[in-house]
């Protein structure tokens, strides 16, 4: 706590310090200047010695260096400026301008007097032009005898690189005496100092790692040349290419969340209101799309109904049917996104309390008109969150439409190729950012209006269901509607383990294992790299977001607020934009990052915090604080709290964020495709470069692979977890 | 076992929680002034929301005051974290730990403080003794009784030899009969122990059979401290009063004090000496006398000060307690040895009298 004794402590302390870090920095300052200012003279010495021996070329000379040391400005003077007899020859006059200020008088006439002496001058303020800074030289050109200056070389040199060395010093800095200085002032003040360190460092992975980049991103779209300009926005705006996109992204978003609604309604219609057989089954199925790795429904769409495809041209014998655009990605995406839906709908169907049905029709109404009087209107506010989260992640969606799309353009793919394929990165950061409007438009409303009208009767207790909601006939239908689609999901995937085993899809179908030993041998690296990456990244992101959680749900401290929504925000924003603005802000000092392996376990973690975190949170609230407070009272400190403690009792929670933080790693495309390297690869781009020099055999491969993996670390999840359910009843029972 | 019993003093403290949306103010503890003596068990009574966990949760270190200090021995502990301070909370949920068996439990404070795993085993098993859990050792505490898990928590507590024991409303879960045994229990095991005490509660008989002194709180702020004959027999207002036992008020004009403390002064029309006054009343003063049940008896019209219709009788064996609607409120009336006795019946008319030497007078709130 605060008293004056350790004020004064911390004053002097933070005091000593930042003396040391002056020190350090300005000798490290001191030293880059005086070497940079030696190179720039040996280099005006240079330009000066080969000046043209004749004086009548010396009007070209100018134009020639300008020519040769481009991103420079040179202006020459025939004999000393200011003396008798010198007279401008040419070159770029705004350096001639400011030797001619009244306020530069002084300075001038030391610059004459320097060339006169045959000695090179340095304007001692930088001069800036159009916004970049130049160091401005003032050199003599000897005559022959060395004797004096037949000429002077006024040459400005482009100092940016060093301004920014001298910015990014001072930042270093800062940064150095902030970080002391807080976590100085916790170890001094704070009753509970490990918390304070998890707070500290929490912030500074937010900040550096999500506020930063998305900072960068959207300051990205709004300079130009160093000053506020709204011309990329103007850009983007009037361009029909790019409305097209946007437009392009709300109508696929609009198609398929309509549909997907529809599905996943039925689904969790029949799966929570009627006696329909197999439940188990057709849930598990329906998980399998949230889980499996991107591409593979692609691939398999591909597989089926594309230009080969064994539906479309074996089958059906179509020439020009064309898979690409609209209608193919709106099937794949509906294929890979009514599990939400359903999920979602299921959960809102088992929270309203069945008696209210059952009363309903006990009164003697019909079904129908229990269903649609009573049902129908409770689960509104579920089917409207359903829709937005399947929106949501349609727009956001970029793995489907970049194999899909053909001459369909959606606003994800649109910033991808803008980075990548044109290297407007401006650009495409606007893009980017455009699709977060309709998203966050979405996220708020879910949060605003739905979660206040849903769920409007819940009794917190699970009803256990006794009537059946359908008539046999209506139930048949459903049944056989549940059916059809869980057929078409085995069939999509029985159709990418096919194609593993396939000479050549569409032309060649026999039996071969070739197929299995080229995609391991060529894909092997990349699935190394991904495996260690994500393997790095799951502890990681475990820890952390259970630390998270316990501090966001236990303690109370200024900011908690901003802490929270920052980690939550890779959350909602979609993964092109992330890993723009990574690109952005980590090809550069001080974080340079790019092409390393850091980057993209980085990318994974506060990426999978979310997730990690609303486990967390939801295990921790089951669980008595007075828990956590009798340990600490029996002496131990928060850390040993959080080891012996907290973490046995939220392991479920625990167990299940690492797993998912693992299989979500293994299988990103979105951000990672901006930021992966030749040693660091990810094996879901490694398809994608399959699909698209059409190996589809390969890609199959590497798919099923990916598949096996994901099941396996769920399965395994499950029987961990399933290890500790004893445990969270008497959690929950205390 | 026992530690050195070390005072707990705790001076001017007081605790103001913000509302984190609203920034209202609750004023949870206001200015509290007490100390506990070496190896004495003061209990903290009012009714819910008063304040007294509050308190104990400052004292154990879960929560900062606002303003003043607290200390323990002669260490100023007001901002040490619980972890830094020689105290060991009972709770009332007892936050048991669910994924340790009951020697676990028990061991962890111990094995916090890194003590040779002998040690451990001889300290937990002494103390498993002392609450008789020696046969449940390995039992996970889902699987105990309350009474069971509430001496867990007790004995978790004390392994750790603490200076002080702070105990928040540990019986409020269990059964009355339970409730009784552990009262007992725990009042021997400190006594023997020797350990300084603080035990919240709000049911005022508990208070009374367990402590040294009690300390009477209502809205943040300390109402009184005594003994419990001292609160019973003189509390200083009407709350405490009725907080700690049941009363009877007589509304009364104080005419004046006499020399040996007693009061003298008009109870429905009769000049009455009250045995003794709250301080700092003066002639004239707006004032109530209070009479324990014990104290007031049926009387004869001519030496009544209230009188009223019978609205219920209960027989106790022993006694009889006899209710009586009066212009001052129901009163109840005990009836001690009723064997003999004409008691009345409901319905009838009685007048009520008091022994002048027993009653109070209190100022009228
Ligand atoms: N963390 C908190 N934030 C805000 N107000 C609080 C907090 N803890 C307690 N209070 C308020 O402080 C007051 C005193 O609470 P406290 O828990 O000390 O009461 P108590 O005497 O223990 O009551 P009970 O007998 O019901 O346990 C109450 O008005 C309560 O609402
Ligand atoms: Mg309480």
């Amino acid at each position: 706590m605060f008293t004056k004794k350790k004020l004064i402590v911390f004053a002097v302390v933070c005091a000593i310090f930042a003396a040391g870090e002056y020190w350090i920095f300005s000798t490290l300052q001191n030293t880059f200047e005086k070497n940079s200012v030696k190179e720039m003279t040996s280099l005006v010495r240079a330009m000066t010695a080969s000046a043209p021996k004749d004086d009548e070329d010396l009007a070209d000379w100018s134009g020639q260096l300008a020519g040769t040391y481009a991103g420079n400005r040179f202006f020459v003077i025939r004999g000393v400026p200011g003396e008798e007899g010198s007279e401008s020859v040419g070159g770029d006059s705004a350096l001639f301008d400011i030797l001619g200020l009244p306020a530069n008088a002084a300075t001038a006439e030391h610059a004459a007097e320097s060339v006169s002496y045959l000695e090179v001058f340095r304007w001692p303020e930088k001069v800036s032009f159009s916004g970049v800074p130049y160091t401005l030289m003032v050199a003599p050109v000897p005559d022959e005898e060395n004797g004096s200056a037949r000429a002077t070389l006024l040459a400005a040199l482009d100092s940016s690189g060093y301004v920014a060395y001298g910015r990014l010093v001072q930042t270093l800095a800062l940064v150095a005496f902030v970080l002391f200085a807080l976590g100085f002032g916790i170890a001094t003040f704070s009753r509970d100092p490990i918390s304070g360190y998890a707070i500290l460092v929490l912030s500074a992975v937010v900040v550096a790692f999500v506020a930063y980049p998305l900072f960068e991103a959207v300051r990205l779209t709004l300079v130009r040349e160093g000053r506020f300009s709204l011309d990329v926005w103007k850009t983007i705006l009037s361009n029909r290419q790019y409305l097209q996109a946007l437009w392009g992204s709300v109508q696929l978003g609009i198609v398929t969340a309509t549909i997907s609604t529809f599905i996943g309604f039925m689904y969790a219609f029949a799966v929570a209101r009627t006696s329909m057989k197999g439940k188990k089954l057709v849930t598990a199925l329906a998980t399998m799309p949230v889980i499996s790795p991107p591409f593979s429904l692609t691939l398999s769409i591909i597989l089926l109904f594309g230009k080969n495809g064994i539906i479309t041209k074996q089958l059906l014998g179509l020439q020009n049917f064309n898979i690409y655009g609209l209608g193919g990605l709106a099937l794949v995406q509906t294929i890979s996104m009514f599990p939400i839906a359903f999920l979602t709908m299921q959960g809102v169907l088992q929270a309203i309390d069945s008696t209210l049905e059952d009363a309903s029709l006990d009164l003697n109404a019909s079904r129908w008109h229990t269903f649609s009087h009573v049902t129908l209107p409770l689960a509104a506010p579920g089917l409207l969150s359903s829709w937005l989260l399947v929106f949501t992640n349609s727009l956001a969606d970029f793995a489907n439409p970049l194999l899909l799309s053909g001459s369909y353009h959606v606003l994800s793919v649109e910033s991808y190729i803008e980075v990548t394929g044109m290297s407007r990165l401006n650009n495409g950061a606007a893009l980017s950012l455009l699709l977060l409007l309709p998203t966050l438009t979405a996220f708020l409303v879910q949060r605003r209006w739905v979660s206040k009208k849903s769920f409007v009767v819940v009794t917190g207790k699970p009803s256990t269901r006794l009537s059946d909601l359908a008539s046999p006939g209506a139930r048949r239908a459903l049944t056989g509607f549940v059916a059809v689609v869980s057929g078409l999901i085995v069939g999509l995937y029985a159709t990418i383990v096919a194609g593993c085993f396939v000479k050549n899809w569409g032309i060649d179908y026999s039996f071969t294992l070739v197929n299995i030993g080229e995609a391991l041998t060529r894909g092997r690296q990349a699935l190394v790299s991904t495996i260690t990456l994500a393997g790095i990244a799951t502890p990681i992101a475990g820890i952390l977001s259970m630390v998270a959680a316990v501090i966001l749900v236990r303690k109370k401290f200024p900011g908690k607020r901003i802490l929270e929504s920052l980690i939550m925000t890779p959350f909602a924003i979609p993964g092109t934009l992330v890993g723009i603005s990574f690109i952005l802000a980590f090809n550069k000092p001080p974080l340079l990052l790019v092409g390393t392996g850091a980057v993209l376990v980085i990318n994974y973690v506060i990426r999978e915090l979310p997730v990690g975190l609303e486990g967390g949170v939801a295990a921790l609230r089951q669980i008595d604080p007075s828990i956590e407070e009798a340990a600490a009272d029996l002496g131990a400190d928060q850390a040993t709290i959080f080891r012996t403690i907290i973490l046995p009792l939220i392991r479920p929670a625990f167990i299940s964020s690492m797993s998912y933080t693992f299989v979500r790693s293994m299988t990103a495309v979105s951000a990672i495709i901006f930021l992966i390297s030749a040693r660091w690869y990810h094996i879901t781009i490694q398809i994608y470069n399959f699909s698209e020099n059409l190996r589809f055999g390969l890609a199959s491969v590497l798919s099923t692979t990916l598949i096996i993996i994901v099941l396996a670390v769920f399965g395994l999840m499950r029987l961990l977890v399933r290890q500790s359910e004893f445990l969270e009843k008497t959690v929950t029972t205390q | 076992m026992a530690a050195k019993s070390v005072p707990v003093t705790l001076s001017s403290v007081t605790k103001i929680f913000r509302d984190p949306k609203t920034r209202a103010e609750v004023h949870a503890v206001e200015n509290a002034n007490f100390d506990v003596k070496p190896g004495e068990l003061v209990t903290l009574l009012g009714p819910s929301g008063c304040g007294k966990t509050t308190t104990l949760r400052m004292i154990g270190g879960f929560e900062l005051p606002t303003k003043g200090r607290i200390l323990i021995g002669d260490s100023d502990v007001t901002f040490l974290p619980p972890n830094g301070r020689q105290t060991a909370t009972v709770f009332q949920s007892y936050g048991l730990f669910p994924h340790m068996d009951v020697f676990d439990n028990i061991a962890y404070g111990l094995r916090i403080r890194k003590l040779p795993q002998s040690e451990i085993k001889e300290r937990v098993e002494a103390v498993l003794e002392l609450v008789g859990l020696s046969d449940l050792a390995r039992r996970a505490p889902g699987r105990l009784s309350g009474g069971q898990q509430q001496r867990v928590a007790l004995a978790r507590s004390l392994v750790v030899e603490p200076q002080v024991l702070l105990l928040d409303e540990p019986l409020s879960n269990l059964d009355a009969l339970l409730r009784e045994q552990m009262r007992v229990e725990i009042r021997r095991i400190q006594k023997s122990l020797g350990i300084t005490a603080i035990y919240v509660t709000h049911d005022r008989i508990e208070a009374m059979s367990l402590s040294d002194r009690v300390i009477v709180m209502r809205d943040g702020r300390i109402q009184q401290i005594g003994s419990p004959g001292d609160i019973y027999e003189r509390p200083v207002s009407m709350f405490v009063a009725g907080f700690v036992g049941k009363v009877a008020f007589f509304p009364a004009q104080l005419e004046g004090m006499e020399a040996d403390g007693r009061a003298l002064c008009t109870v429905g029309g009769r000049q009455v000496r009250a045995g003794s006054a709250a301080e700092g009343l003066g002639a004239g003063a707006r004032v109530v006398v209070m009479a324990r049940p014990e104290s007031l008896r049926l009387v004869g019209r001519g030496e009544a000060v209230a009188t009223g219709l019978v609205t219920a009788r209960v027989y106790l064996g022993s006694s009889v307690e006899i209710y009586v609607k009066t212009d001052a409120g129901e009163i109840l009336v005990q009836l001690d040895d009723p064997s003999g006795k004409t008691i009345p019946s409901e319905g009838e008319t009685v007048w009520i009298g008091f022994d002048e030497k027993l009653v109070r007078v209190l100022p009228a709130e």
